[in-house]
């Protein structure tokens, strides 16, 4: 380790300092308020250490530097700010400081996990996810369903993490090394793979995708998330709905579409399949809810089949010379814009909430419109937004995804994966009119029904700045998308010609 | 400064939206200022209007920045196929405003925020040259549609707002696919050398690059089928009609005067501006699936439209019907067919957002809409009954009004095609089929003047309802200003329609000359009996 990576690593740490004054001051002080404050500070900081970090576009061990790495790395520390201004009111029962603590342990491991490259760095920033994110699923309410949830939560997330490493230690066997450039290099090499050994190799594809759609939520990995959803804040639900996606998505392009470009057509298989089921029974199933967060839950199930539809086109297209379209900027497009409207959703329900008692259903909702045509206006602006409406954030995701699925349909070298794509997109774009549905039942109780009682707004001013602020985000990038869909752009890692510039690249 | 004002007049119902505010008296009147300003413009563009087949008053810039890999343009222009229902639009708007004037009591300021919104994502679509900018209209209307049905309308409107939704974007997301796919075939087949070759999203680049290097039948097919499930559900085409009654019956007065005088048309204008002019092969192969869909729409829209009680549904139907002649009109694929289809649009618009509004006016009165509980009612509301008549002559085709033109063009050409040398196993398909839809315009008559024998005429019978306590009055000045200007066109364009068809079939003999070419040669090379040579197309109709 040199004083080249502290200095990258830097923001990474003062997130990691700033949690630990978190935990341990709190437990010296009654006072309730002021640690968000402190959180706040924290990502600030953080974000000034990251503007050091320059672009390197190739190479870099332990860490990469390229546009993935920064892309991943920025919007962590927007979405943790996001995240603070969420809960920026003490729960009710006491406050809970170390929640924020929890938090920026989270989005140091989410940032460490999108620019790492070995192996072992890539499955403990997993794990500094992980257990932050058990806690934080236990703080505040205690009642049964909260545990059963938590609960869940802790063992699902415990059995993908070794499933993952399971498929890790294929890849280890492979290439003898835990640096994703050697792993990288014996793929791409032309004599690279042993005789025989391919069999391993999409043991290896098959492992570590299925452990890391958990963290996407996708089908068949998403058991856990109506139930953990429903029994947990609406502050957590805003979390686990975007965070996890982000860094599951970063390590999927590493491990998927970067170091192991042989994987490919096995590994473009599972995405495609993954992405129709997740998309399919997650819309569907969000049909039948009536609890918001039970609903989000599948909202969000759907959603991640839509990303893995960008992965799959990503996979087709990764040894072609991109065009308009290569599927990993669509991703993080859509990621993005998925997230300002999932988080803003949350937001508006939280400060929607009584000081005891958190909003819960549908019906709830009846009559918003009149009541408080601010909010419910924001609200419907993210509802249509997540359908993909023109002219919000999210039809300009879904014409990138649909669009990169069908450069892939019209190419001459993917040709044989034309009735794939066209088929993927037309489901995916069926499945956008699919979920109108249940987004616009949100939309109806707001605006088509009389108020059934007082809304008691009590959910702080924080919450409503943060649904403000993705309320802008969300009618901002609809109409002038281009500066988002710059830098998404360039949020791919850079593609490496055999055996020539990661040799140089990588000191060790 | 034509462009200016192009883009002014599109943008002015948003910014009028914007700065909406005040209480009810105050808002409708800054409501009402705005669609008349927005009126004067789109008066001022027409009357400027060169002809011709070039494209007026054009802006264009790129959305995206001009370094961006997908070069998406704002791009927005009149032509000949746009020109009239921009003014249709414009004009409409007004009627819109008018007749919610006093029915709508709460949340006015909503109301004519959504009312004006949807009129700039109207006028948006009609103008739009990027295809993208143009999806971007079109599924924007649907929001402020979305929220006029579900919130003023009747009882039943939180299920008609949400199957009108779903059903229409359910099938404009295929129409999306569809047109992304022209994009991107457009791009992956480049013309000349391929470095300078960019991706483009121009309507007028992309229908030029289709001309000059058309894609395979195959692939044709299957876009033409994408755009085929948006197109058909806006337009309605049977038998993908079932959303429209449902949403007319429950919309509010303004909300049906918009759908069917202008929403429906951007169906039929989709059809126009890509079906046939993108994929002419794909249409001129399909024109006798399109013919039978059409005249199935016309009888069956026009049967269904003689059983029912209520008022707005028997107009909903007629709508099926008629624009069941539209599609007819168009695919007919000849001068006539497409010119008369297309002032067959505007008539539509006329006439049946004219009778939705008297409609809505009688329900303001009686809280009715049954047939049934009135009768007549010409003694008691003369002004009435005669906009009422003249709407209802105009909508069946009556000589010297602007509907007896625009059927008439639209049976010409389809009898055109029927005998214009067609072989005998296809022939008789079209012949059944063009005669069917005569039959369209006998039932059309029957349904219409019984609806206005069983209301106007006989012995006066009002509903015994405790709900209109109020004295019964006739249409006032603010009602008759909101008819007059739909009177006006009915009569110019039936007196002397040629001001309006040469202006726009210039455009539209460019759009569909490929389409009409197509079908010639189809004929050419079928006809083997030779027992009537091919009509030579004509210039114009009228």
């Amino acid at each position: 380790m040199t004083y080249q990576t502290v200095l990258q690593l830097l923001p990474e740490i003062l997130l990691v300092a700033f949690a630990v004054a978190i935990y341990v001051g709190s437990a010296f002080s009654d006072a309730q308020r002021g640690w968000n404050r402190a959180a706040l500070a924290g990502v600030v900081l953080a974000a000034c250490a990251l503007a050091t970090v320059h672009y390197h576009p190739a190479g870099g061990y332990p860490l990469f530097q390229d546009g993935l790495a920064l892309f991943a790395r920025w919007m962590a520390l927007a979405l943790a700010a996001l995240y603070i201004l969420l809960s920026f009111k003490p729960l009710p029962g006491g406050g809970t400081p170390e929640m924020f603590g929890s938090l920026l342990l989270i989005v140091a491991g989410v940032m460490l996990a999108a620019a790492a490259a070995d192996l072992v760095l890539i499955f403990v920033s997993l794990e500094l996810i992980s257990i932050p994110t058990y806690i934080l699923l236990y703080l505040g309410r205690r009642d049964a369903l909260q545990q059963e949830s938590a609960a869940k939560y802790f063992y699902l997330s415990v059995l993908s993490s070794a499933i993952l490493l399971y498929g890790f230690s294929f890849l280890y066997g492979l290439a003898g090394s835990t640096d994703l450039h050697n792993i990288h290099d014996v793929f791409l090499d032309a004599g690279g793979l042993p005789q025989g050994f391919e069999l391993f190799a999409k043991l290896a594809a098959v492992l570590a995708i299925a452990g890391l759609s958990f963290r996407l939520t996708a089908v068949p990995f998403h058991f856990y998330a109506p139930d953990v959803y429903q029994g947990t804040t609406h502050a957590n639900a805003a979390l686990l709905s975007v965070i996890p996606k982000l860094a599951g998505l970063a390590v999927l392009v590493r491990i998927a579409w970067w170091a192991m470009p042989d994987g490919g057509h096995l590994a473009l298989g599972i995405v495609a399949a993954l992405a129709v089921l997740s998309m399919t029974l997650g819309n569907v199933l969000a049909l039948w809810q009536d609890n918001l967060r039970r609903l989000m839950a599948y909202s969000s199930i759907a959603h991640a089949g839509y990303l893995l539809l960008g992965l799959a086109a990503a996979l087709a297209m990764r040894n072609i010379q991109p065009g308009a379209w290569d599927g990993i900027g669509a991703m993080m497009f859509y990621l993005c814009v998925y997230a300002a409207a999932t988080i803003g959703t949350f937001a508006v329900f939280e400060h929607l909430g009584g000081s005891t008692r958190r909003v819960e259903g549908i019906d709830e909702l009846a009559g918003l419109g009149r009541e408080k045509p601010t909010v419910a206006a924001m609200l419907a602006a993210f509802m249509f937004s997540l359908t993909g409406i023109p002219i919000l954030a999210g039809f300009w995701g879904k014409f990138q995804i649909f669009g990169s699925a069908l450069s892939v349909a019209s190419d001459a070298e993917t040709a044989f994966l034309r009735p794939l794509f066209i088929a993927l997109a037309v489901v995916g774009v069926l499945n956008a009119a699919v979920s109108a549905a249940y987004y616009l039942r949100i939309v109806g109780a707001m605006y088509f029904r009389a108020p059934l009682g007082k809304f008691r707004a009590e959910g702080g001013t924080g919450a409503l700045l943060a649904a403000a602020l993705c309320c802008l985000l969300v009618l901002g990038l609809g109409l002038y998308p281009r500066p988002l869909l710059r830098a998404s752009d360039r949020a791919r890692p850079q593609l490496e010609i055999v055996g020539q510039v990661s040799n140089l690249s990588h000191p060790k | 400064m034509p462009h200016l004002l192009l883009l002014t007049t599109v943008f002015l119902p948003l910014l009028g939206a914007m700065l909406l505010h005040g209480d009810r008296v105050e808002v409708r009147r800054r409501a009402l200022a705005a669609a008349i300003a927005a009126l004067i413009g789109a008066a001022v563009l027409i009357a400027a209007y060169p002809g011709g087949a070039q494209p007026f008053a054009e802006t264009d810039f790129a959305w995206f920045g001009d370094d961006a890999p997908v070069d998406i343009r704002f791009n927005i222009a009149l032509d000949g196929l746009g020109l009239w229902l921009f003014g249709l639009t414009a004009l409409l708007s007004i009627t819109a405003v008018l007749v919610g004037w006093d029915a709508i009591k709460q949340q006015a300021s909503l109301y004519y925020r959504l009312l004006l919104i949807l009129e700039t994502g109207m006028l948006g679509v009609f103008v739009a040259r990027d295809i993208i900018l143009f999806y971007v209209f079109f599924e924007f209307t649907l929001i402020p549609l979305f929220f006029l049905i579900g919130i003023w309308g009747s009882e039943e409107r939180r299920y008609a707002a949400i199957k009108f939704f779903l059903f229409t974007l359910a099938g404009s997301v295929l129409t999306f696919l569809g047109l992304l796919s022209i994009v991107i075939w457009d791009y992956a087949n480049p013309i000349g050398p391929a470095a300078d070759w960019k991706m483009t999203f121009s309507i007028p680049q992309l229908t030029a690059h289709l001309c000059l290097r058309p894609m395979d039948e195959q692939l044709q097919l299957w876009i033409f089928l994408a755009l085929f499930a948006g197109f058909a559900v806006k337009v309605p085409l049977f038998p993908l009609h079932t959303w429209l009654p449902l949403a007319h019956v429950q919309a509010p007065t303004a909300g049906s005067v918009i759908l069917a005088g202008i929403l429906l048309k951007i169906g039929t204008y989709g059809f126009v501006r890509f079906n046939l002019a993108m994929l002419p092969a794909a249409s001129a192969l399909l024109v006798p699936w399109m013919l039978g869909l059409a005249a199935a729409g016309i009888i069956y829209g026009a049967l269904v439209a003689l059983a029912q009680k209520d008022m707005k549904k028997l107009i909903a139907y007629s709508s099926v019907s008629h624009l069941g002649f539209c599609m007819l009109g168009l695919f007919a694929a000849n001068p006539l067919g497409v010119e008369g289809a297309t002032l067959q649009m505007i008539n539509h618009g006329l006439s049946t957002g004219g009778l939705f509004a008297v409609v809505g006016m009688l329900y303001e009165r009686y809280h009715t809409r049954q047939i049934a509980d009135l009768g007549g009612l010409a003694k008691k509301l003369p002004v009435l009954s005669f906009f009422m008549l003249v709407l209802t002559l105009s909508s069946i085709g009556l000589p010297g009004l602007n509907g007896f033109v625009g059927e008439f063009l639209i049976l010409l050409g389809a009898f055109q095609r029927a005998w214009a040398g067609v072989p005998l196993s296809a022939g008789w398909t079209l012949k059944t089929i063009s005669i069917l839809a005569v039959f369209g315009v006998v039932l059309g008559a029957w349904y219409m003047l019984w609806m206005y024998l069983r209301i106007f005429f006989g012995p006066l019978r009002e509903p015994k309802d405790e709900d209109h306590h109020e004295e019964v009055r006739d249409m006032n000045s603010r009602e008759i200003a909101s008819l007059l200007p739909l009177l006006l066109f009915i009569v110019w364009i039936g007196v002397y329609p040629r001001f309006f068809l040469d202006r726009m079939s210039p455009t539209l003999q460019q759009l569909t000359g490929n389409v009409q070419a197509k079908c010639d040669i189809t004929v050419t090379a079928n006809n083997t009996s030779d027992l009537a040579p091919p009509i030579a197309p004509r210039g114009r109709g009228g």
